[in-house]
């Protein structure tokens, strides 16, 4: 919300701090802090579990749903750049676990504004100025049309996992003393990019995000009083669009974390140079693939794969497995293949060998031209009725394509991971199967403010005969 | 379009009962460089339908495979350089036994059947 901007009291107040967070000395020694990660919501044990295999460190995994944190020292800060699970990073200035509101509102945004002044903010921010040089080094580059996305540069071996932006911050109307011309404009942002710590004013801004029915306040009111009250602290300028700085400000019932961005755009997009109507955030696909643990040697298919994001995280991440992309629609195949080509072009630049597992087809997925049983694993975003097709169809549809999947699905062996909204159609047409799908496990996760699962199936054992031949 | 990929496809079109393999009609091929990992070549070469690959790939592959593959590297990088690097970008396939023909356009097969042949 707007910041409006008012006075600070300086009272001490205790936190109950995470123990992770030591005082620093100089910058440049090695300390540690607790990251905060937010995942796509269902599959923040898989993110737990990367972040142990990538990082080495246990992460916990918060009640407020969509969120992990984790140690690091700043000497490993780039390895949370590796993460594939994560949407956003942001650095903890502090946490409390049982924050105790004040009965009213004026005494709580009150608190709330005395707070600025008293939180451990150095190691934070020197994380952030840390992160700011990794980034830089890496050749991340701001600002650009919202249009067309343009590459950025990612680290060599895929240390920095660098996004491919759609969605870029707006280029707004200019802000006061500026002509409005927009060279002008990028010019600044990048000034203070390069000189945002400490020889130039700092721009910052405070994103709140508040849950929970027994608060007297809201997110709006508590980002303007804390906002105000951070200013008068560090004499930074205020800015909504071209920020240095975001302080976070969550608040999710009686827990409240104070954070430091450390991701601008979110990683979710990572792989998408040409994107369709529906397709689906990296991070989800990632976790998508996690669940089915691809082995070397395994087939995989997706037989409707939009713009084939799926499939094109798994040639990245999982590239010991090969995977077929197909779907039916003309623009949705050259939208794959464009993906491919763009991302083989990316490390064919940096000197790397560009080929990927991967392969376009175009096909019908209640005939597919595959040869029985010869499909390891089956990975696929079903259409939901009210994002693409309809209700309806996916009556039809549903059983026909499980029918199919399981035919050029391996039995016993084979696995589908199947993302959909419409729960009662799929569960319906799984127990008509005649046995041949048993469901192992299923992920609750919201995709575009629906709510979805992430179905895991197990083909069994039986052989496919030929039941009805679907058209 | 990879031979890896094409060792899979079949065709599907109505009466059809031999419609594998399909014949390569290749009018521009590409080569493209890909990391070699010699577990995945050794654990492919069970799945896939050897002789449907010696046939496509015109080279001389072993009309049956030799014993000991597994730890052969010359002859892995030889299969991985087949499977995976060779790239059928224009041209179609085509059905043996209806001699339906399927194009390829940028690397893509497209399997689509008409309403009277599916």
């Amino acid at each position: 919300g707007p910041l409006i901007f008012g006075a600070a009291q300086m009272i001490e107040l205790l936190p109950s701090s995470s123990p992770s967070t030591e005082i620093g000395t100089t910058s440049g020694d090695i300390i540690t802090v607790t990251i905060g990660a937010t995942v796509p919501t269902g599959f923040e044990h898989t993110a737990a579990e990367e972040i142990k295999e990538k990082i080495g460190v246990d992460a916990r995994i918060s009640k407020d749903r969509g969120r992990v944190f984790f140690p690091i020292t700043t000497d490993k800060l780039f390895q949370v750049h590796l993460l594939r699970s994560v949407d956003n990073l942001f650095v903890v200035v502090e946490e409390y676990h049982h924050y105790q509101f004040k009965e009213s509102k004026e005494e709580t945004l009150m608190e709330l504004q005395q707070l600025a002044s008293t939180l451990p903010w150095t190691n934070a921010l020197e994380v952030w100025k840390q992160n700011g040089t990794l980034k830089k080094k890496k050749g991340h580059r701001r600002g650009g049309n919202t249009a067309k996305s343009k590459p950025n540069c990612e680290g060599v071996g895929g240390s920095m996992a660098s996004t491919e932006q759609q969605e870029l911050p707006q280029e707004n109307s200019a802000p006061e003393g500026w002509a409005g011309d927009t060279q002008a404009m990028e010019t600044s942002t990048q000034d203070s990019d390069e000189t945002g710590h400490g020889s130039k004013l700092i721009k910052f801004r405070v994103t709140c995000n508040r849950a929970g029915d027994k608060h007297s306040f809201s997110s709006n009111e508590a980002a303007r009083d804390f906002g105000g009250a951070v200013q008068e602290f560090f004499q930074w300028k205020a800015d909504m669009t071209k920020f240095d700085i975001e302080v976070l400000l969550n608040i999710h019932n009686e827990e409240v974390v104070i954070g430091i961005a450390l991701t601008e755009e979110s990683l979710h997009r990572r792989n998408i140079s040409h994107f369709g109507p529906t397709t689906l955030r990296s991070t989800l696909c990632y976790g998508m693939l996690r669940l089915c643990k691809p082995q070397a040697s395994d087939i995989i298919l997706d037989p409707m794969c939009g713009t084939g994001a799926i499939p094109l995280e798994g040639a990245i991440e999982f590239n010991h497995s090969f995977y077929v992309a197909g779907d039916n629609n003309d623009m949705a195949v050259n939208r794959t293949v464009n993906n491919i080509c763009h991302i083989q072009k990316r490390r064919a630049d940096k000197g790397s060998m560009s080929g990927l597992p991967i392969d376009t087809v175009q096909w019908d997925l209640c005939s597919l031209p595959i040869r029985t049983s010869s499909v390891d694993i089956i990975i696929t975003d079903m259409p939901f009725g009210k994002r693409m097709g309809s209700r309806k169809k996916n009556w039809d549809l549903y059983p026909s394509c499980l029918r199919e999947m399981a035919r050029v699905c391996r039995p016993g062996s084979g696995k589908a991971v199947l993302l959909t909204q419409d729960k009662k159609c799929f569960s319906k047409a799984i127990s008509r199967m005649g046995g041949l799908w048993r469901k192992q496990h299923t992920v609750w996760v919201n995709v575009g403010g629906l709510h979805a699962g992430v179905y895991l199936l197990k083909r069994t054992g039986s052989y496919w005969r030929c039941f009805n031949k679907c058209k | 379009m990879k031979l890896l990929t094409h060792n899979m496809l079949t065709s599907h079109v109505k009466g059809v009962t031999k419609g594998y393999p399909l014949l390569i009609k290749a009018t521009e091929v590409k080569v493209n460089e890909v990391e070699f990992n010699p577990q995945f070549v050794s654990r492919m070469i069970p799945k896939l339908e050897w002789s449907a690959l010696v046939q496509a790939a015109e080279e001389d592959l072993p009309g049956e495979l030799v014993a000991d593959y597994e730890t052969n590297e010359e002859f892995l990088k030889k299969v991985h350089r087949i499977l995976l690097e060779v790239e059928v970008l224009e041209g179609c396939l085509q059905c043996p036994e209806s001699g339906r023909e399927f194009p390829i356009s940028r690397g893509i097969p497209n399997m689509l059947l008409n309403e009277d042949e599916a």
